[in-house]
Formats: C-alpha cells, sequence, structure tokens
C-alpha cells in the first residue's frame, strides 16, 4: 500500500462536505461532530484552499452558515456551494417557473424567482413537508404539463440527525420519477457539473483536489467520477453495509482504495489534519475493519 | 395444442367481471349456479388495499351471489398469508377498513413493513419509521405498486411511488402480492389443492388477469366487460386463450369445451 504522501501528492484544494462531515443536524440545530472545529481550523491555517459542498436543501445558505458560525466552525457563506442558488440559476436562464415542494426553511432562496403558473417542479429535502398531499399537488402539476420538467436537489437516500437516519429528497424524487413515468435532472452532489462548479470557484483542477464526505455514492463516487480523489469519513450517514451493497470500490484510478477515517487526527505538518489515527488504520477497501 | 389436465378450479374477478361496481353482469348470477353445478372449485379474486372480505361479500351478497367468505382471495389476503409465512410482526400501513383483514396478527414492535394504498399515513414521520424498520433488515410487503388512481379532484397518487421511495432508500426490493404477480395466482390456488395446470382465470384486465394467470400456467379468458377496451387482447403474449363477450359467456364456454 502506498504511503499517504504518494496518494495525496499534488492536492492543492480540499472540498468537504457538511452534514456528516463537520456536523450532525437535529434538534436545536444539531450538534458538531467531535474534533471537527479544531480540524477545519488547522485545515484554513494550511497552504490547501478550501471549499465547502453541500447538499443542504432544508435550509438557506444563511442559516446553514450562521448555524454552524454558532459551532465555531470558520466558514463564510462565499465559500459554499449549495444547491438551491445553483438551482436559481438554472430556472432563470432555461425560463422555469416552478411549484416548489420544499421545506419553508429554503424559501428565502427563491424569492427572486417566478413562481406564478409553473412549468415545473422543484424537489428539494421538504422533511416533514413531504405529506401526501404536498407530494400529490406536485405529482398533479407534473401530470398537466405537456412537457414536464423535476429539478431535485440532490438525491440522497438519507442522511443523520441527532435522533437518527431521516428519508432524504431522494426518494421522494423517485416516487415521482415512478408516478409520472419521467426522470429527475439532479442539481447537487453527485452531478458532475455540480462538482466542476465548486472547483471553478475555487479555483483548482480536479486532479488537484480531494473530496471528504460520508456518502458514499454522493461524495466518493461522485468525486472520482469527476477525475478527483475522495476521503470518506466513518461519521454522519457511514454505515460498513450500504458501501458493500452498492459495490462503489473507492479509489479513482482503481489501485488506490479511498482512505476511511475519522476526523480526529494527528497534526501531520502540510498533509490533511485527516489522517488515520494509530488506533485504527484504514483497510485495503476503505473498510474500518471492525465491521466485517 | 399439448394436451392439458382436467380443468378442476375456475378462479373469477370480481369488479368488471362479475360485476360493474354496483350492478351485476347481466345473467352472471344464472351462469355463477351453472357453473357451481359442475365439480370444479371456484375462488374470487381481486386487488384491493382497502376492501375487507366482509365488505365485498356483503356487496356480492346485495346482488343476489351464492358466495361464502372463504372463496374470496383478496390482496390483502395474499399479503396477510405472507405475513403468516414468515412469522413477522407488521408495521400496517394500510386503509383502517383494511385492517379486519390482519385481525389476529400481531403488530406490536414489528419487524415487518406492509404497504398498501393509504394516504393517511403516507406522512414523512410514518414512512420514515418504515424506512428505519427496513434498513435494520425488515422485509417490505407490497399490496400492489399502482402509479396513481382516479378520484374526484382527479388523479391521485397511488402505493407504487411511496413503494419505489422506500425500496430505493433502503436499496431494496418489496416483494408484491398482489395481481399479476405469480404468488398471487399460487397462493389463491392453494387452498384448492389444484395446479395452474388445473385451473381458469377470468377477467376483464388482460395483464393483471389473464397475462398474470397464463404466466403461471393457467388458461386466461378476457371478458369484455368492466376496464376492457378494444384490441387489449392484442397487449398480451401469448393472447388470451380466449376472449369473450362477458362471464356468462366464459362460462358456456367453460361448460361445453373444459369440460
Amino acid at each position: 500500500m502506498a504511503a499517504w504522501s504518494e496518494r495525496l501528492a499534488g492536492v492543492r484544494g480540499v472540498l468537504l462536505d457538511i452534514s456528516g462531515v463537520l456536523h450532525d443536524s437535529g434538534e436545536g440545530g444539531g450538534v458538531p461532530i467531535p474534533g471537527s472545529v479544531e480540524a477545519l481550523a488547522r485545515l484554513k491555517r494550511s497552504q490547501l484552499k478550501v471549499r465547502f459542498c453541500t447538499n443542504e436543501s432544508q435550509k438557506s445558505r444563511g442559516d446553514l452558515v450562521g448555524l454552524l458560525r454558532h459551532m465555531g466552525f470558520d466558514i463564510s457563506e462565499d465559500e459554499v456551494t449549495a444547491p438551491a442558488p445553483a438551482t436559481c440559476l438554472i430556472l432563470k436562464e432555461r425560463g422555469l417557473r416552478p411549484h416548489l415542494l420544499i421545506h419553508d426553511g429554503i424559501r428565502s432562496e427563491f424569492a427572486q424567482i417566478d413562481t406564478s403558473n409553473p412549468n415545473c417542479v422543484v424537489i428539494a429535502d421538504a422533511g416533514e413537508s413531504f405529506s401526501y398531499q404536498n407530494m400529490n399537488k406536485a405529482f398533479q402539476v407534473l401530470m398537466e404539463l405537456d412537457n414536464p420538467v423535476l429539478i431535485s436537489l440532490g438525491k440522497g437516500r438519507y442522511y443523520k440527525e441527532t435522533s437518527g437516519l431521516m428519508l432524504d429528497v431522494g426518494a421522494y424524487t423517485k416516487a415521482l420519477e415512478y408516478a409520472c413515468g419521467i426522470k429527475a435532472e439532479v442539481v447537487g452532489k453527485p452531478a458532475p457539473g455540480y462538482f466542476q462548479s465548486a472547483l471553478q470557484e475555487m479555483g483548482v483542477e480536479s486532479h488537484e483536489a480531494i473530496m471528504i464526505g460520508d456518502d458514499i455514492v454522493g461524495d466518493v463516487g461522485g468525486a472520482q467520477r469527476c477525475g478527483m480523489r475522495a476521503l470518506q469519513v466513518r461519521t454522519g450517514k457511514f454505515r460498513c453495509r450500504g458501501r458493500d451493497r452498492l459495490g462503489i470500490e473507492p479509489g479513482a484510478e482503481g489501485a488506490h482504495p479511498t482512505p476511511v477515517c475519522s476526523p480526529t487526527s494527528q497534526p501531520n505538518g502540510p498533509g490533511l489534519p485527516w489522517t488515520p489515527s494509530p488506533a485504527s488504520p484504514w483497510r485495503p477497501h476503505g473498510c474500518c475493519g471492525d465491521c466485517i | 395444442m399439448a394436451a392439458r389436465r382436467a380443468l378442476k378450479a375456475v378462479l373469477v374477478d370480481l369488479n368488471g367481471t362479475l360485476h360493474i361496481e354496483d350492478a351485476a353482469v347481466p345473467g352472471a348470477q344464472e351462469a355463477l349456479k351453472r357453473l357451481r353445478g359442475t365439480s370444479v372449485m371456484v375462488r374470487f379474486v381481486t386487488n384491493t388495499t382497502k376492501e375487507s372480505k366482509q365488505d365485498l361479500l356483503e356487496r356480492l351478497k346485495k346482488l343476489e351471489f351464492d358466495i361464502s367468505e372463504d372463496e374470496i382471495f383478496t390482496s390483502l389476503t395474499a399479503a396477510r398469508n405472507l405475513v403468516e409465512q414468515k412469522q413477522v410482526r407488521p408495521m400496517l400501513l394500510v386503509d383502517d377498513r383494511a385492517l379486519p383483514d390482519f385481525k389476529g396478527i400481531q403488530t406490536s414492535d414489528p419487524n415487518a413493513v406492509v404497504i398498501g394504498l393509504a394516504p393517511e399515513h403516507f406522512h414523512y414521520q410514518i414512512l420514515n419509521q418504515a424506512f428505519r424498520l427496513l434498513l435494520d433488515g425488515a422485509p417490505l410487503i407490497a399490496i400492489h405498486k399502482a402509479r396513481y388512481y382516479k378520484r374526484k379532484d382527479g388523479l391521485a397518487l397511488g402505493p407504487g411511488p411511496f413503494v419505489m421511495a422506500l425500496e430505493y432508500a433502503t436499496d431494496t426490493k418489496a416483494t408484491v402480492v398482489g395481481k399479476p404477480e405469480k404468488t398471487f395466482f399460487l397462493e389463491a390456488l392453494r387452498g384448492t389443492g389444484c395446479e395452474p395446470e388445473e385451473a381458469v382465470m377470468i377477467g376483464d384486465d388482460c395483464r393483471d388477469d389473464v397475462g398474470g394467470a397464463q404466466n403461471v400456467g393457467m388458461l386466461g379468458i378476457l371478458v369484455k366487460t368492466g376496464k376492457y377496451r378494444a384490441a387489449d387482447e392484442e397487449k398480451i403474449n401469448p393472447p388470451p386463450y380466449l376472449t369473450c363477450e362477458s362471464f356468462p359467456h366464459a362460462v358456456d364456454h367453460i361448460l361445453r369445451h373444459l369440460l
């Protein structure tokens, strides 16, 4: 197995997932993941460029950043790539007027968008607002359209909150796809365009970047398909069973498995703050070994 | 044509075949009497997620059909049988009116999920509960996967989309128990002691009734009542064994050619 320094050679920028990496959301705003505040601070002090790449679509960017700063994270709005602002650009470009199936917490992101006489549906992580009635209304809108367009902010299966695992937007998007016989357009990870725009903002090429996330499909798989390296953390929604079943082999070049580790770490000079602690070395399959 | 074994059982669809909503198909009661005069066993089968056997029986009795409860087999019965077979305790996401068909089944501390058309249960909290059970390995049993149905105020989401949502979120597959699944027909025949090759299905839905039955080795008779539309018989391959006007015509054919 190649040494860390080899495997991380040429990394100039780090894309960080937020939920499951920095914090777990939940009641009262959620909790920071132990060690993450300090780890982010060390990362920012290093030579590496840092950007946040999230699929968060229940809270506005402003609310999310406010929450994280309150926990002590060094983060600002212009460092965050989030799906709602990206969606608004697309809606404006294509003259789309959306019926919004969203959580109220994100409505402010769509304040400048014309929602009259909708000619498409935008679905995000609506959480409690995913009632049968709201789903049915979105379904009926799509069925009335000659050219039904469904835009989904991410397509995650589930995420972790402090109370446990929660159904994510992807499940509800699948429901509407099946009901209407259509395919949604995804804005957010793992769509390549989404990663590309984050890399562009950061001023780094994909081969010079590494993505850190808890979602094997959305974060790791998606990043690797864009030519980035990726690192999976064992926090948030990470589950060993899920990874094997989905058959994603971490390691963009095939020979280099993505290391799996926890964010608490030893300082490692110019390298990443997230390195495997001696107590739990990563294995070739990138699995923690405890659950095999 | 290969020699078939003697006909021993007839499965009859309900709504659209024996009756259309609250009116019997003309001549159906009499045709049923004639069928009962033979040695064949008769079973009445339907995909329902919200009518208990009692409800169905009451309607049929009002229309003067001579039928007993244990001759009725529904997709709810199929779900119940599967739950009993697997010896699981289901979280029941079904219409309240369907609950009588699950009487006696333990539902506390659930380790399975049964899902039918139940809009009142499809809100986030409940689906999330179901999702967590499934993620822990509980089996998912779907009464059927209809995409949508017709309501007074237009189209409305069926159970299918919510089954898909749970399948996607947990990366598992539901066991679907209603027509046209093979298990539905096999289960319906189980009580008769007959093999599929010794049975005939009569129904108005080409894919779900006839196609499903023929897929399991039965003969299928398509009747041109209920939801039948011209040229429906061309939609399945192989085509129906017989396409005829209505249930009484189907019974005529059986008495004349299959017994």
